[in-house]
């Protein structure tokens, strides 16, 4: 277990942007936790008059159907986070595993799956994600899954290269030499090394798996029920004429806001944890600071 | 840091340019009306409208909705037209029914000539209906409901219907009129999408059509038989915001939703016409897969339990009008005002429910039978009603009742419709001001070859009493009879409720008479637009 002070030091070793990062997704989380006890009104029944502005009962306003913005925001801060980790939990766990077995066992296996690598990665991704979510149909595993199957091939690059490396340092010739398996290797030499890679991509994902759950939704791909940030999005865009009235203010305005904070966020705490697992980076940034 | 700040203060400008972009479009500058041309016989050069792909213009290759069918009708003439009062003679100079509605002759007008400049023969308009009997059109109205079509005079045709009745003038009327020399050769007519099959004799001919863009472009046929055109050009333009390019001047007409009437109401270089209830929305019960749905106290209960006026006030923004349970809607000319109505009453929709054997509740305040069945349900709908369907499981909840929503394409939900692939499901489409032999097509089991979204038949319907009086008001010649017939239709139908209209959208359509004031409604559409005889002179010409 970490002490508190351990926290702080951690804490510390983030720059400025990582620290305001940390916070608001720190804030984003409690959101999401405690949706129910931070917001009054209900994030799905009407609760007030249609399209009313901010105002002391509704802090962010209502939409056409008169649900409460706020409550909104907050519970779909619980979708963008279930959409963001999972889909870097699955895309960076299969891709870690994937780049792990093509650099180990090399050979075909290792050609097979690269030529597959390179084919997903020259595809757009986002013109064969809506024709994916569109054919899987809406819902909230459909779309992990769709956008795992398209984030997994970084992580898998990533980690097949570090292993590449790894295998051939002399500990772990030493070791294979001395009857390693390949699981004791795999647990104690390659999964420590490569942990802190597959990580810092897992953080990417997630910003970029809420930022493409968004664009989905947006399109009108999403869970029409699921109540994340871009379907509020989309609800609002689809309102007929709605940047010649006030509404886009207040019903457009929030929610844009929300998917803007907790992406650069995110983006920022991964750029942190990237310096971290490849110390280099930092001795490079020193030296660039000394110059 | 800096480059923090400079990245900031980037970003600030461009938030503060958009939010002075967007309202300074108030002030945005009308584009200078077109004055009509000098020297050409037509008023307005172009008239633009929105576009988007709605099929092929031939009397079989378009989709089944409005946008795509009064396409067509620009090509092709049918023997009687529609204006705002009436049918009124159109290739036909006049018509005469015999028989109690069992023969109708038709006399045609002479000097009428295809696009391709061939004329057109009395050998055409029997080969039209004969085919549209055997092969019926996209829209379809007489399918195999014609006994013979003779020739009795030089321009004299007798059509002889197997059902007599007063709505087959409509049918009839409403039909298409094809070239035989081009379609006598075709044997399947929906895959017929030569140039040649969008050859009629109407006011306009089909000069570009692209389905990837959505584009349609209409010129002025010079030999028309007709009233002048006043129109040389209509062109169909792709639009994502139809306000907006209405306000550019890309487009002459758009729809407005009420939120924005302010903007164009005191303004004399606007005119907002506001259009008649004949476009509306329903909820769809399929009583043949979904067993609950089979008993009338559970139709009865959702109706009950859902509120129309919050549905006008939410979804339309008040422009509609709350849907009436005997279907036909007031506007309809044959409205009866005294249905069976359910405004919203939760302890009646609750005391129903119990009747029909839902008397029990689960641990979520669903309602369930003794065998344990809960009451829920999944309504499909097109991403365009999702909200609508919010509204409504929020209302049945509270009387117990579940709903999923389960979200398609537009194409995918009307197809599903058809195939009856649903347990309830909401579907939008015009022609609720049509005559109302639709209650039978709807209701009476009447619906086995069209492909129109109105015309999905209801699976597991079947009321004896309301299929003799179906048959009763299609036979019955007399108008004052045949209106109490329907009177009674709408009666039962508000009892049984076998669907459930929620709303008839009055929405507003603004443009610029400036520019162009021809626009008229047909009296049983909803679209200005959708009218021949918007771009056509009032008098024909002789």
């Amino acid at each position: 277990m970490m002490m508190p002070g351990k926290y702080l030091t951690f804490i510390n070793r983030f720059s400025k942007t990582g620290q305001t990062g940390l916070i608001i997704v720190g804030i984003v989380f409690f959101m999401a936790i405690f949706a129910p006890l931070i917001s009054v009104h209900s994030h799905k029944l009407s609760s007030g008059p249609p399209l009313s502005s901010p105002n002391g009962e509704h802090i962010l306003g209502t939409d056409e159907l008169g649900v409460d913005l706020w409550a909104q925001i907050c519970f779909g801060s619980r979708i963008s986070l279930v959409i963001g980790m999972g889909t870097a939990l699955l895309a960076g766990s299969c891709g870690g595993l994937i780049g792990v077995l093509a650099a180990y066992s090399g050979g075909m296996t290792d050609r097979i799956l690269m030529r597959i690598i390179d084919i997903i990665t020259v595809l757009p991704d986002l013109p064969v994600m809506i024709v994916l979510a569109a054919f899987f149909g809406p819902g909230l595993i459909n779309i992990i899954i769709v956008l795992s199957l398209f984030s997994w091939v970084a992580t898998a690059r990533i980690v097949r290269s570090q292993v590449l490396q790894l295998k051939e340092q002399l500990y772990i010739k030493s070791a294979e030499t001395y009857g390693a398996g390949t699981w004791y290797l795999m647990k104690r030499h390659f999964l420590p090394e490569i942990f802190p890679l597959v990580a810092v991509s897992m953080i990417r994902l997630t910003g970029k798996a809420i930022v493409a759950e968004a664009g989905l939704s947006f399109l009108g791909l999403g869970d029409p029920a699921s109540g994340s940030w871009g379907l509020i999005i989309h609800h609002a865009t689809s309102f007929t004429g709605i940047y010649y009235t006030n509404f886009w203010k207040w019903w457009l305005i929030a929610p844009w806001i929300a998917l803007t904070l907790m992406v650069s966020s995110l983006a920022f705490i991964s750029r942190d944890f990237e310096r971290f697992a490849d110390p280099r980076m930092d001795r490079r940034k020193n030296r660039y600071q000394k110059q | 840091m800096n480059k923090v700040k400079i990245l900031g203060s980037i970003f600030l400008i461009m938030l503060i340019s958009f939010i002075f972009y967007v309202n300074s479009n108030k002030k945005r500058e009308e584009p200078e009306n077109r004055k009509p041309i000098i020297n050409s016989p037509f008023e307005v050069d172009t008239i633009r409208l929105p576009g988007g792909d709605w099929g092929y213009p031939s009397p079989y290759a378009h989709y089944p909705r409005g946008p795509g069918g009064f396409k067509m009708c620009l090509i092709f003439d049918s023997l009687l037209e529609r204006d705002e009062k009436g049918l009124i003679p159109w290739l036909a100079v006049n018509y005469e029914i015999q028989d109690n509605g069992k023969k109708f002759l038709f006399t045609l007008r002479d000097g009428v000539k295809w696009h391709n400049g061939k004329p057109l023969t009395m050998e055409d308009v029997k080969f039209s209906l004969l085919y549209a009997s055997k092969h019926p059109m996209t829209w379809s109205y007489i399918f195999n409901k014609i006994e013979t079509v003779e020739i009795t005079d030089k321009n004299k045709v007798l059509v002889i219907v197997t059902n007599p009745g007063p709505v087959m003038l409509y049918n009839l009327g409403r039909t298409r009129i094809i070239p035989r020399h081009i379609w006598e050769k075709v044997n399947v007519p929906k895959e017929f999408t030569a140039t040649e099959a969008v050859t009629g004799c109407g006011p306009y001919r089909l000069t570009e059509y692209s389905k990837e863009h959505g584009t349609y472009r209409f010129e002025a046929f010079k030999d028309y038989w007709g009233p002048a055109q006043r129109v040389k050009t209509l062109e169909f333009i792709p639009v994502s915001e139809s306000i907006l390019a209405f306000e550019k001047g890309e487009i002459d007409m758009s729809g407005l939703p009420t939120d924005i009437l302010p903007r164009f109401l005191n303004d004399t270089r606007y005119k907002i016409v506001k259009s008649p209830g004949f476009w509306g929305y329903r909820l769809l019960f399929n009583m043949g897969e979904t067993s609950s749905l089979k008993d009338k106290k559970v139709r009865q209960a959702i109706s009950y339990g859902i509120d129309l006026d919050e549905l006008v006030a939410k979804i339309a923004r008040g422009a509609a009008i709350p849907g009436s349970a005997g279907i036909l809607p007031p506007d309809h000319v044959m409205y009866n005002p005294f249905v069976m109505s359910y405004s919203r009453n939760l302890k009646i929709a609750k005391g129903l429910l119990s009747k029909a054997g839902y008397d029990l509740l689960n641990d979520k305040g669903l309602r369930k039978n003794k065998a344990g069945k809960v009451l829920s349900f999944q309504v499909l709908c097109s991403g365009r009603e999702v909200r609508m369907v919010q509204i409504l499981k929020e209302r049945l909840f509270e009387i117990g009742i579940n709903i999923n929503i389960q979200s398609v394409d537009g194409k995918t939900r009307d197809a599903r419709v058809r195939n009856h692939e649903y347990q309830m499901a909401i579907t939008g489409h015009g022609g609720w001001g049509a005559d109302p032999d639709y209650l039978k097509i709807r209701f009476g089991h009447d619906f086995s070859r069209s492909n129109s979204p109105s015309v999905s038949g209801l699976p597991g319907y079947n009321n004896d009493t309301l299929n003799l009086l179906f048959h009763q008001q299609h036979m019955e010649m007399n108008k004052e009879k045949r209106r109490k017939i329907v009177f009674r239709i709408q009666e039962m139908l508000a009892e049984d409720v076998p669907d459930l209209p929620l709303f008839y959208t009055t929405g507003f359509t603004v443009f610029r008479p400036e520019k162009y004031n021809g626009w008229e409604f047909m009296f049983d559409h909803h679209s200005l637009a959708h009218s021949k005889l918007s771009y056509l002179e009032k008098k024909i010409r002789k």
